[in-house]
C-alpha cells in the first residue's frame, strides 16, 4: 500500500520535474522561425513591432539574424537543415543562392496569397522569390555646395566633382553593380555593354568608394562627397525633423531597382510558417508601417501611404514603370571577370 | 666665489631616442585620440573638426540593449577564455618545456598554428564543423573558438618565462621534501605567474576584440560587441561607434591596470 508520505514525495518529484522541464517542453511546442533581416532603422521597427505581432498571431518565435554575411552562412549550412527558414537579401544574392539550389524560384498565390496584389516587378522574371519593397537607385547630392542639381547619370562625371563624387566597391555592393550596368546603358548599347561601362568608369576617377549604402549616406551628410550613387531611401529618410542639405535625383535615363527580396530555402522544416511570414510582410498594414519608417516603396499595389511618402515613393504604376531591373543571372555569371576588371580600374 | 653650474652637454643620441619614443607613442595613441574626439562630437556622422562636446553617443551606447547585451556577453566570454587559455596554455607550456617530448618543435608550432591562419577561415571552418556535427552555434562553441585563438598567446609568454626559470629552486624544494604538486603550486607557479598572467591579459583582450572568428559563430541576440559594432556601422556610422570604442579601450586598460596591481606585470617585463 502506498503511504501518504511516499505519495507526497512522488508528487513533489513530479512537480519539480515538470517545473524544470517546462521551458524545454514549451520550447519544443513553439516553433522558431529563423530569418535574416537588416539592421538600422529597419531592424529597430522589425524587433519592436513587426516581429512581435507576427509571433503573437502565429504563436511562434522569430529568431532574426542581423549579422552579415548571410549567404556564406546559408551556403555553409546543410541543405536539408538550412540555417534560415526565410532568406531576406537583395536580388543579386538571391540569384546566387538559386544557382546553388539554396532558395526557391517562385511562389504562387497558394503559398503566399498576397502575391496576387503586388506590382509586376515584384514577381518578374528578373526576380527569384518575391520582392517586398524596392528603392530607386539614383544620385544623391548636397544642396548647399552651389552645384547644379543633376539630371542625368552623366552629370556624375562632371570634372567639377573630381574627388567629391561617391561610388561603391563594385565586387561587394549591388548598388555599385547596378551603377556599372547603368553606365553601359548611358554610354553604350545597353545594360550589358561592359566595354562602354568600363570606359565610363575610368572617367569617374577620382571617386571615393564605400561598401554599404549607410556609409554613402554619411559621406553625403558630412560633405565628404557632394554627389554620389545612392537609393532614394537613403536621402528621403532625412526629411522633416532630420532635415539635412541633401536631395535625390531620379536621372532621366531611368533608375535601377534595389529590391528587398524574401525567399525560402527548399530544405526548411518550417515552410508553411515561412510562407505565412512572407504573406504577412506583404500585408498592406505591415507594408505601410515599414515603408513609412524607412522610405521604401511597397510592392503591394493596395498600400495607401501618407501624403508625404506617397509624393516621393514609387506608389503608382507610372512611377513603378521607371524602374529598371537588371539581369542578375547574366551579371553573376560574369561576376569574377567583372570584379577583376573594376578592381584594376578603381584599384579598390 | 660662486660655483659654476654643471651644464649637461647635449646628447644627440639621447635626444634621438626620446624623439623616436615620442613619435612611436604618438603613432600608437593618435588613433585613440581621434576616436575620443568623434565620441564627444554631437554631429550624427563622423566628421572633423568637432563642432561641440556632447555625451549623447555615450548615452545612446549605454541606453541600447543591443550594445549592452553584447558588451556583457563579450566580457563574460573573455573572462571564460582567460581562465581556459591560462589553464590549457600554461599546461601546454609546462609539458613542452619540461616534458622532454619527442617532436617538441613540431608540437610548439602546432599549438601556435591558430595564429598563422587567417582568423576568418578558422571561424568559417568551425562554423561548418559545428553544423556538420549538429551542435548548432552554442555559446560554449564560441568560447572554445576564442580559446583556440587565445591559447598561443599564453603558451608563448609562459614558455618565455620557463626558458629563464632556474630549476634549481624546484630541485631544492623537492630535496627538502615537497611533493611535486606542492613544488608546482608553491614554487613553480609563483615564479612563472607574471608570464602566465601576461598571456592571460592578451587572451582576454584578444577574445574581447575578436571579430572574424565570432562573425560566423554568433547567434541572434547572442552577438558579441565587435560583431554588433560591425553591423551597426553598415547602417548608422555615427558617434555611437566611437563611444563604444572608447568604452572598449577603457575596459581593456582597466583590466591591465587591475592585473598590474594584483600580480605586478612589470616583473614579467623585466625577464
Amino acid at each position: 500500500m502506498i503511504s501518504r508520505r511516499n505519495a507526497l514525495k512522488t508528487s513533489a518529484g513530479f512537480a519539480a520535474a515538470a517545473t524544470v522541464g517546462a521551458p524545454s517542453i514549451l520550447h519544443a511546442q513553439t516553433a522558431t522561425l529563423k530569418i535574416t533581416t537588416w539592421g538600422g532603422k529597419w531592424g529597430d521597427i522589425m524587433k519592436a513591432t513587426v516581429l512581435p505581432a507576427f509571433e503573437k498571431e502565429h504563436k511562434c518565435t522569430v529568431s532574426a539574424d542581423q549579422a552579415f554575411p548571410f549567404l556564406p552562412k546559408l551556403q555553409a549550412s546543410k541543405k536539408n537543415d538550412p540555417l534560415y527558414d526565410v532568406f531576406h537579401t537583395n536580388s543579386n544574392e538571391q540569384w546566387s543562392a538559386l544557382t546553388e539550389g539554396l532558395v526557391m524560384d517562385k511562389f504562387t498565390t497558394k503559398e503566399v496569397p498576397n502575391i496576387a496584389d503586388v506590382y509586376p516587378y515584384a514577381v518578374s522574371d528578373k526576380i527569384v522569390g518575391v520582392t517586398i519593397f524596392t528603392s530607386a537607385i539614383g544620385l544623391g547630392y548636397r544642396t548647399d555646395k552651389g552645384l547644379t542639381p543633376p539630371k542625368s547619370w552623366k552629370d556624375l562625371a562632371d570634372p567639377k566633382l573630381a574627388g567629391q563624387r561617391g561610388g561603391y566597391l563594385i565586387p561587394v555592393n549591388s548598388l555599385g553593380q547596378c551603377h556599372l550596368m547603368m553606365l553601359g546603358k548611358v554610354y553604350g548599347r545597353g545594360l550589358q555593354d561592359l566595354d562602354a561601362a568600363y570606359k565610363a568608369l575610368e572617367q569617374l576617377k577620382p571617386i571615393k568608394l564605400v561598401d554599404f549604402t549607410g556609409q554613402m549616406e554619411k559621406m553625403l551628410l558630412s560633405a565628404e562627397v557632394s554627389e554620389g550613387v545612392i537609393h532614394d531611401s537613403g536621402v528621403y529618410r532625412y526629411e522633416g525633423a532630420n532635415r539635412q542639405p541633401v536631395d535625390f535625383c531620379s536621372p532621366t535615363e531611368g533608375v535601377m531597382a534595389l529590391e528587398q527580396v524574401l525567399n525560402v530555402p527548399p530544405g526548411s522544416k518550417l515552410k508553411e510558417l515561412a510562407y505565412a511570414y512572407i504573406d504577412y510582410m506583404l500585408r498592406p498594414d505591415v507594408q505601410k508601417l515599414l515603408a513609412e519608417a524607412v522610405w521604401y516603396s511597397p510592392a503591394n499595389r493596395k498600400v495607401k501611404l501618407s501624403e508625404k511618402y506617397d509624393a516621393k515613393l514609387l506608389t503608382t504604376p507610372e512611377r513603378v514603370a521607371t524602374l529598371i531591373q537588371p539581369d542578375w543571372k547574366w551579371y553573376n555569371a560574369r561576376k569574377d571577370d567583372i570584379d577583376a576588371r573594376v578592381t584594376k580600374i578603381l584599384k579598390g | 666665489m660662486s660655483a659654476v653650474p654643471n651644464k649637461m652637454p647635449f646628447d644627440p643620441g639621447r635626444a634621438a631616442y626620446v624623439t623616436l619614443n615620442v613619435v612611436l607613442l604618438g603613432f600608437l595613441l593618435a588613433p585613440i585620440a581621434i576616436v575620443l574626439v568623434f565620441a564627444f562630437n554631437p554631429t550624427p556622422y563622423i566628421s572633423f573638426p568637432p563642432v561641440g562636446v556632447s555625451l549623447r553617443w555615450f548615452d545612446k551606447f549605454f541606453a541600447s540593449s543591443d550594445f549592452m547585451n553584447a558588451l556583457w556577453l563579450s566580457l563574460w566570454i573573455a573572462a571564460c577564455v582567460l581562465v581556459l587559455a591560462v589553464v590549457i596554455g600554461g599546461a601546454c607550456a609546462l609539458a613542452l618545456a619540461r616534458g622532454n617530448l619527442p617532436g617538441r618543435g613540431f608540437f610548439t608550432a602546432f599549438f601556435m598554428s591558430p595564429l598563422m591562419l587567417p582568423a576568418i577561415l578558422t571561424g568559417l571552418a568551425l562554423f561548418q564543423s559545428y553544423l556538420l556535427v549538429g551542435i548548432g552555434r552554442p555559446v560554449w562553441g564560441l568560447i572554445m573558438a576564442h580559446t583556440l585563438i587565445a591559447v598561443p598567446y599564453v603558451l608563448r609568454t609562459t614558455l618565455a618565462v620557463l626558458h629563464n626559470f632556474d630549476r634549481r629552486i624546484e630541485e631544492a624544494a623537492a630535496v627538502l621534501g615537497a611533493s611535486p604538486l606542492r613544488v608546482f603550486f608553491e614554487v613553480t607557479l609563483p615564479l612563472i605567474r607574471p608570464g602566465v598572467f601576461a598571456g592571460g591579459v592578451f587572451a582576454f583582450i584578444v577574445s574581447f576584440d575578436q571579430f572574424p572568428v565570432s562573425l560566423f559563430l554568433v547567434v541572434p541576440k547572442g552577438e558579441t560587441l565587435p560583431v554588433v559594432l560591425f553591423n551597426y556601422m553598415k547602417f548608422d556610422l555615427d558617434g555611437a561607434i566611437a563611444a563604444a570604442s572608447m568604452v572598449s579601450i577603457l575596459l581593456a586598460l582597466a583590466v591591465v591596470l587591475v592585473l598590474e596591481r594584483l600580480i605586478g606585470l612589470k616583473a614579467y617585463v623585466k625577464l
